[in-house]
């Protein structure tokens, strides 16, 4: 059920990117709009009020979360394209773990940022 | 038929020998035509008046046997079951199903694609293998039970949805829309016992997740089947097993003797044939 697995995170994955990705865009560029239902959130996109979103694990937690699904739903996508277009094994080999490879550092690389802000 | 409703159109047919040519290339046949005429009794047509040579497969001339699928204006078609007067052009460019390798002129070689049907144990399997040997009744099914995967025991394997499939057009090893919905067929019927072993066969990497739902294969069938449909509620089927939430299925046990036979109803005096 390896394949059934995978594809269910697919379908998670996505959903949690809407989710996620909805909180970021309202927060970072309809501030207008929330300020209409009375949420003050002034100049998001400043140096100051990004690492003051830094400074607290919420946010933190929120992008690292953002970052993993959107890491998975993307490369997992692209590794299900390249098995269509080229069907061998060993194209299977290669594709999963240079996929997995590179995830990881995306992960990582991207994750860096946002955690030692928070720690420091 | 009066000679003023006979018309002459041109079939541009794909012609492709093997031993002979390099590449495909079409030849055109003025071919008369008259209301009713359906594209394979065209092609009859050349091949008894015009051109002898030309190669396609047909059987049953009624859409049952799925011998002749074909292209027909780049749309998949049974020749037999599809009336020239539909297109409403004066011209038809005929071609072998795609995505299935090419044996001569319209024939295909259909053999990968009753491999790939044949893989998914197509068939009855349980478990009383004493039963399956020697059976003593049929297992018993009720009509409500037999309507959760009816439509999809009508598959003529005439390869159609194949060669509409997008999926099966680029990935070669894909099981593609027909065995997929075989593999439910079996799976939805309470009398079989092999959902578990095909659930391994089509949880593959080129197998039932592969499947975009472009529909292609549902649109093109001329049986008028939903192959996407079978192969939707076939993912079902696994993300339930997978997540722990597929109900069991009762296998549908094995009939009870008959004990008392009613007697026969006479034949009525008007069926008897006077000596």
């Amino acid at each position: 059920m390896r394949n059934t697995y995978l594809r269910l995170m697919q379908l998670v994955t996505g959903i949690l990117i809407a989710v996620l990705l909805a909180i970021h865009i309202v927060i970072m560029h309809l501030n207008a709009i929330l300020g209409f239902f009375g949420v003050d959130v002034t100049e998001p996109t400043s140096w100051e009020s990004m690492i003051g979103r830094a400074s607290q694990a919420i946010w933190v937690g929120l992008y690292i979360a953002l970052l993993a699904v959107v890491l998975y739903h993307a490369l997992n996508g692209l590794r299900g394209i390249i098995l269509e277009l080229t069907p061998s094994a060993r194209t299977k080999r290669i594709a999963t773990w240079v996929i997995i490879a590179f995830g990881i550092i995306a992960f990582i690389g991207g994750s860096y940022v946002p955690l030692a802000l928070l720690i420091s | 038929m009066t000679e003023d409703s006979i018309k002459q159109i041109t079939l541009k047919v794909q012609r492709y020998n093997p031993e002979q040519d390099s590449t495909p290339h079409f030849q055109e046949f003025l071919v008369p035509v008259s209301r009713g005429t359906t594209v394979l009794e065209g092609l009859l047509y050349i091949k008894e008046n015009l051109d002898s040579t030309l190669t396609f497969r047909t059987s049953c001339r009624m859409a049952i046997c799925g011998s002749c699928g074909m292209l027909i204006n780049n749309y998949p078609h049974l020749a037999c079951h599809t009336q020239i007067e539909e297109f409403h052009s004066d011209t038809l460019t005929i071609k072998p199903l795609p995505n299935l390798p090419i044996l001569k002129d319209l024939v295909t070689d259909l053999i990968p694609f009753f491999n790939t049907h044949k893989s998914i144990k197509p068939y009855t399997i349980r478990h009383e293998t004493e039963e399956m040997e020697n059976p003593t009744a049929e297992f018993t099914q009720t009509p409500q039970e037999l309507e959760t995967f009816l439509q999809f025991t009508y598959c003529v394997k005439c390869g159609i949805c194949i060669s509409a499939c997008p999926t099966s057009a680029s990935d070669k090893l894909f099981l593609g829309p027909q065995a997929l919905a075989q593999c439910y067929r079996y799976c939805a019927d309470n009398r079989d016992e092999g959902w578990q072993e095909r659930f391994l066969l089509v949880d593959t990497d080129h197998g039932v997740w592969h499947c975009h739902l472009a529909g292609a294969c549902s649109e093109a069938c001329p049986k008028g089947l939903d192959p996407a449909l079978a192969i939707q509620l076939l993912k079902r089927r696994l993300t339930s097993q997978a997540i722990g939430l597929r109900k069991k299925q009762q296998s549908s046990p094995v009939a009870s003797p008959i004990t008392e036979t009613k007697a026969k109803v006479p034949f009525p005096e008007f069926t008897a044939k006077e000596s």
